[in-house]
């Protein structure tokens, strides 16, 4: 067995994964070989130090704040609707947007036409899915080109 | 009611049936793993417990949707799994939009030196340690942290991940190696360059 395929194994083997032949012929192999043996070596400093991190400090109101702060349980009809409503802003707002666009391009004729694209942003901290803006609105947070 | 007696599945069903205080029992059964999981995660004590927090609110609005015999305690680390990996993501576009806008963030949290937790912290290898764990990729500093503080096997990371064995195998793997290299440069005193490519 050689010593590229040893050392990947020596991780597993440190953490219990191996099944019993390969544990084995992973032991053997390190007994003799020096490379390895430092390799493992330092596996197990690494370990060592990684167990020393502490861990967090015990919070003791930590189960009072969680309870404090639950709210009660949504029930099915309220979570539809919730859905709902969300499906709807989406919409309204993906809707709104085209229509100010159109009648933006329909005063500014004396303009060149551009290609007219929106771009779709997720609106993460709403949960609110995706958000249609317009490209000119994204340029402005563009990186500048030289 | 016996607490430690009863099984996760037993105080979710109790707590589905109207009994919410019994919620407190799978709070102070994981509140300490999922905190230290994070804390290992984020590198910031603080954002930690709040994230945790979180983490249980949601676990409790989403409770019917737990399939018993399901493993509660896989179905909570992918919660705050994902809830840890979001705030990550935040924070990376939070430091990408202040440098767009031309302003640097007073303490932009990924930048920060490590949280001292206690005085025994100020000991230098585990600041380089807490560093080194920060600076992995996500995959791979996920599968150490679930692997080392957790010990959980390789088959419960694959529960909590979604990843085949041979996947954490070799991302745990990698994480250490990356790790000893880190700490070698550390004290070998190759931080500058380290520090230049962060820059």
């Amino acid at each position: 067995m050689n010593c590229q395929r040893i050392i990947r194994l020596l991780s597993a083997y440190q953490d219990g994964e191996l099944d019993a032949a390969r544990a084995r012929e992973v032991e053997s192999h390190v007994c003799g070989c020096a490379a390895c043996r430092a390799e493992w070596d330092g596996l197990r400093e690494l370990d060592r130090r990684l167990r020393r991190l502490p861990p967090p400090g015990a919070d003791p109101f930590f189960a009072t704040r969680v309870m404090a702060g639950l709210r009660p349980f949504p029930a099915g009809k309220w979570r539809l609707l919730q859905a709902v409503v969300h499906a709807l802003v989406f919409v309204l707002i993906f809707a709104g947007g085209f229509v100010v666009q159109t009648a933006l391009n329909g005063r500014s004729a004396a303009r060149p036409a551009t290609d007219s694209t929106f771009s779709a942003v997720l609106l993460e901290p709403f949960d609110l899915g995706l958000l249609a803006v317009h490209d000119d609105t994204m340029r402005l947070f563009a990186p500048e080109r030289p | 009611m016996d607490e430690a007696r009863l099984t996760d599945d037993e105080v979710v069903a109790s707590v589905l049936d109207g009994r919410t205080r019994d919620f407190e029992i799978l709070v102070r059964r994981y509140s300490g793993k999922i905190i230290h999981f994070i804390e290992r995660m984020t590198a910031d004590s603080d954002e930690s417990r709040s994230i945790a927090q979180d983490v249980f609110f949601k676990i409790y609005q989403n409770l019917s949707y737990y399939r018993a015999q399901n493993n509660f305690s896989a179905f909570i680390f992918k919660v705050a799994r994902n809830m840890t990996l979001n705030w990550l993501h935040r924070q990376k576009r939070t430091v990408f939009f202040s440098r767009l806008l031309g302003r640097e963030l007073a303490r932009p949290p990924l930048e920060q030196e490590p949280p001292r937790i206690s005085p025994q912290e100020r000991d230098e290898r585990e600041r380089a340690l807490t560093l080194g764990l920060r600076r992995l990729p996500e995959e791979q500093r996920l599968a150490l942290v679930l692997k080392v503080y957790l010990e959980f096997s390789y088959k419960q990371i694959g529960e909590v991940t979604g990843w085949s064995v041979p996947k954490i195998e070799t991302l745990i793997s990698r994480a250490k190696a990356r790790l000893k290299k880190f700490i070698l440069l550390q004290e070998s005193g190759g931080e500058p360059v380290l520090q230049a490519r962060d820059k």
